[in-house]
């Protein structure tokens, strides 16, 4: 795991989430903004994981591996299917599925960094 | 459903408006706990068997409990409220037992200690899945001309 694309991860987690409670908040459905910037999210998760797997194929491996291979399928999983989730409902709560993936996702970053390297956190 | 005429045609109410959220946070934590039983129940079954099987059990709970709301029609509703009830059961009896006795929970379950390790969502979600669902059913049972 890269620390620098982990706490990008989070920050850029955050701020969608942020950005997506004002817009349940002001009573609007999803947009396509959203779903960019979800995508740009999404794409900073992969790079996390295609690093990780380069880490680990070469030799360097999480305190637990299965744990940490379970928490970052679950997290590749997570953009894209509440992205899919959320656009389909056309209404204020279409940003709260999104609210709700960005907030968990930020959590997940943290356990899954501290299944990779528990002396570090 | 302060607006039944902008709701789809049928009974697919419950997965819509709030009911989305909840079948994601729904979904979210039938993979986290699923996952998260499996990877125990593979790689260190022996050291907490009761609290690997809990963890098992929970994460079917809110597989069935997630399909349960997501689909429409009255049996699914039951489906919903009767795994829900059971997931209540479940996180205030295991919540209280791993306080009550630790030594029988070595690690943790995603209901020990009522769920604290998961920012007590797990204590808190089927309260709202219950209300939820007696929401959905009073407003399918009022005539909507």
């Amino acid at each position: 795991m890269v620390d620098g694309l982990t706490t990008t991860i989070e920050i850029a987690s955050l701020a969608m989430a942020v950005w997506c409670l004002i817009t349940t908040f002001r009573d609007r459905p999803m947009v396509v903004p959203h779903l960019v910037g979800m995508a740009v999210l999404w794409l900073l998760v992969i790079a996390q994981a295609v690093v990780s797997t380069v880490q680990m194929a070469g030799g360097e491996r999480p305190a637990e591996t299965a744990t940490f291979i379970g928490y970052l399928a679950t997290i590749v999983l997570i953009p894209p299917a509440c992205a899919t989730w959320g656009f389909v409902e056309r209404t204020r709560w279409g940003p709260a599925v999104i609210a709700f993936a960005c907030l968990i996702l930020p959590v997940m970053m943290v356990r899954l960094q501290q299944v990779w390297d528990p002396a570090h956190v | 459903m302060s607006d039944p005429a902008r709701r789809p045609e049928g009974a697919a109410a419950a997965r819509s408006g709030p009911g989305r959220v909840l079948v994601a946070v729904y979904a979210v934590f039938a993979l986290a706990a699923t996952a998260r039983a499996g990877v125990q129940i593979a790689t260190r079954f022996d050291e907490a068997p009761l609290a690997y099987v809990l963890s098992a059990l929970a994460g079917v709970v809110y597989i069935v409990a997630t399909v349960g709301i997501a689909r429409s029609g009255r049996t699914s509703r039951r489906v919903a409220v009767a795994s829900i009830t059971v997931e209540l059961v479940g996180v205030l009896v295991v919540g209280a037992l791993s306080i009550l006795d630790p030594a029988a929970f070595p690690d943790d379950t995603v209901w020990s200690r009522f769920g604290s390790g998961y920012l007590f969502i797990p204590l808190v979600l089927p309260v709202l899945g219950l209300l939820w669902l007696r929401r959905v059913s009073r407003a399918e049972a009022a005539p909507t001309a």
